[in-house]
């Protein structure tokens, strides 16, 4: 037995001999004229809040509610005490007949979250336990009558009623004020609820807004029961206060039987073939239109259509298979996470699916993306190079022109300065040219290629092994571009004294590795090289290895389907 | 003719250039600049009669600068160029408050008078 459930049974212990206690004063008393039905109405109400409080406890431990609706019960019971004989245990019974409103509407204030979190809520939470503590003093104080053949308050101050009647009228105007504000700030709460959360509200928020109304009109008459005979609006305040938990437990038992009966139908409809929308039967199944879902990939949130999305901020439930995180399903803050908890496993399987989608939308988008970079960077290169070449070029024949009928040796060394500038401009295109399409690798394949890159690199590259026969040509150009980067690579970063580069054709893939001696411990999250020529194998269905251990030198592999 | 020049672009081979080819046709190159900021300021210290303004300039590009230092009764005139073509930027060169545009292929003096006149 936990340490909650330990406690949670000595408070029902307690209640117990409380209650039992209080049947034994109400059957003895003196002042009370209907003692079965009393002991039935006091007791058996108090009863009923307390084991639902103490339910709700058990059920959801952070959450306050549950220890409100068994304070609540336990303030009720007091009342009880009203029928004693003793004038003391009598006059402050009286005194704190009120606590249970006062403890009522902090539950309301507080439901569903248990907590009263505005400073407003706190105010008048406080505000209402004042007046409850105080409201049934003008009478103890005062020479009013509790009842006919009640005991003497043991506080009676003076004998004149009429410094009662004024203490009473300005609690009961008090008592009308508090009530409205009260009313006031749960029909507000109430315009502000999303779909899910007036579900959850609507119960206890309707009943209280009841009580609180019925009560605001009775207050002071309701500080003493005993042998009055009550009117009909302070019996209908019981009544509604009687009704709170058995509504409650109602509302509770309705939506855990409408959420089996909905989460029965969802793994109906995950089980059928295709489900299409799967946001929208998860919305459904939980009664949230707002619902939301966000994939897992690689490492950030995505949404269905491939963009990214922000880590989500507010209430989400993780969703995991096999222990791996699959995505997210954001809802409603009041969802019971019970209900949450088995869509999410139940959703597993259909949001796997789902985030391979996504992520292939996120893939197409980034070569997309990669693409329009890869047009950008080569306009910026031919404009800064081989365009601002020839411009200068251009000028320099111009100046040229002008100086060979006056400076025949200037045009002369002019024109030559201009042959080189020239050549560099040719270097520049050609180089342009080969990073868009290498000319040698359509009309001589892979290996004339791999070799002539090889060569141009700045440190020494052993081409070990190359298939003799042509392949597919998209294949070629990403086993090109992989070995090209890599080497680009080694060269910048790498600090290699050489490489080795292969392609090998292994079970049916082209497997493109490229091997360095320097000093590893590469970033694959550097740059976007790596990246795009990942992406670039993906979108042929194949594979992009990186293994860089500090100090063993590195190692990038592709594993290409032919 | 004595027509005083800042020349205004980021690339140093065309600034160069440009300079050695006005000035063998008559006019006095009196400052350079390599972006939008420098050309601004070196506009009001320098007080030329020309600005010649390349387009893209890594911090504002050359329509800003010319909007900012034409405009004027004492405000130089402005002769944008580039290394693309006019045909490029469309309505632009007409509504930035220059005298006009020429490729910077087919900078020359006589271009440059043309269009001061």
């Amino acid at each position: 037995m936990s340490t909650l459930t330990r406690a949670l049974a000595m408070l029902a212990l307690a209640a117990l001999l409380l209650g039992l206690l209080a049947a034994a004063v109400i059957a003895g008393s003196d002042h009370v004229d209907d003692t079965p039905l009393a002991i039935v109405f006091l007791v058996g109400v108090a009863f009923a809040w307390i084991a639902t409080g103490l339910f709700a406890w058990q059920r959801r431990p952070a959450n306050r509610v549950g220890a409100l609706m068994t304070w609540t019960g336990f303030a009720w019971l007091l009342n009880a005490f009203v029928a004693s004989n003793s004038a003391a245990v009598f006059t402050f019974a009286v005194l704190a007949s009120n606590l249970y409103l006062a403890a009522f509407v902090h539950l309301l204030l507080a439901y569903p979250e248990g907590t009263l979190r505005r400073r407003l809520d706190r105010g008048l939470a406080a505000a209402v336990y004042a007046l409850c503590a105080v409201g049934a003093l003008p009478i103890l104080l005062s020479g009013l009558p509790a009842c006919e053949r009640c005991p003497s308050s043991v506080i009676q101050l003076t004998d004149s009623t009429a410094a009662g009647n004024v203490g009473d009228v300005l609690t009961t105007v008090a008592a009308v004020v508090l009530a409205g504000t009260v009313i006031w700030v749960l029909a507000a709460r109430w315009r502000a609820a999303s779909r899910p959360q007036r579900r959850v509200l609507a119960p206890l928020l309707w009943s209280g807004i009841a009580l609180v109304a019925l009560v605001a009109a009775t207050l002071t008459s309701q500080t003493v029961s005993g042998d009055q005979v009550p009117g009909i609006l302070p019996l209908a305040g019981q009544l509604v206060f009687a009704a709170v938990p058995f509504v409650f437990l109602i509302g509770l038992l309705r939506g855990q039987l409408a959420q089996a009966d909905a989460i029965g139908e969802l793994l109906q409809r995950l089980g059928e073939a295709s489900t299409g929308d799967l946001r929208g039967l998860l919305a459904e199944a939980l009664h949230d239109p707002t619902l939301q879902l966000l994939y897992w990939v690689e490492d950030g949130w995505v949404k269905r259509d491939g963009r990214s999305a922000d880590r989500p901020n507010h209430a989400y439930t993780p969703v995991e298979l096999d222990g791996e995180l699959v995505g997210a399903i954001i809802h409603d803050a009041s969802l019971e996470p019970e209900a949450l908890a088995l869509v999410a496993a139940a959703a597993g399987l259909a949001m796997r699916g789902e985030r391979l989608e996504a992520a292939l939308r996120r893939s197409r988008a980034r070569i997309v993306e990669a693409g329009l970079a890869e047009r950008r960077r080569l306009e910026r290169n031919l404009h800064d190079g081989a365009q601002q070449r020839l411009v200068a070029l251009s000028l320099q024949m111009r100046i040229a022109q002008n100086q060979i009928a006056k400076n025949p040796e200037r045009a002369a060394e002019m024109i030559g300065a201009a042959q080189e500038e020239l050549t560099r401009a040719l270097e520049e295109l050609r180089e342009l040219a080969r990073g868009i399409h290498p000319a040698v690798l359509s009309d001589r394949g892979l290996q004339a290629a791999v070799e002539a890159l090889a060569v141009r690199s700045p440190l020494p590259v052993k081409v070990v092994e190359v298939p003799g026969e042509r392949l597919p040509e998209p294949i070629e150009a990403a086993a090109y571009f992989v070995i090209a980067e890599a080497l680009t690579n080694v060269a910048k970063y790498a600090q290699a004294n050489s490489a080795t580069v292969a392609i090998r054709r292994v079970n049916g893939h082209a497997c493109v590795e490229v091997r360095d001696d320097g000093v590893g411990g590469a970033d694959p999250g550097r740059g976007s090289g790596l990246q795009g020529l990942a992406d670039r194998v993906g979108a042929l269905d194949g594979s992009l290895a990186l293994d860089s251990p500090p100090g063993s030198g590195t190692t990038l592999r592709a594993e290409i389907p032919v | 003719m004595d027509c005083t020049v800042l020349i205004v672009d980021d690339h140093p081979s065309f600034r160069a250039s440009a300079r050695v080819l006005l000035e063998s046709e008559g006019f006095n190159v009196i400052g350079e600049a390599v972006d939008g900021a420098s050309a601004v300021s070196e506009t009001c210290r320098l007080k030329p009669q020309l600005v010649l303004l390349d387009v893209q300039l890594p911090d504002i590009d050359g329509f800003d600068v010319a909007a900012r230092i034409t405009g004027r009764p004492d405000s130089p005139a402005v002769i944008l160029v580039s290394s693309r073509d006019s045909s490029d930027f469309g309505p632009l060169v007409s509504r930035s408050g220059a005298r006009g545009f020429v490729p910077k292929a087919e900078l020359s003096g006589e271009r440059v008078q043309e269009l001061l006149v």
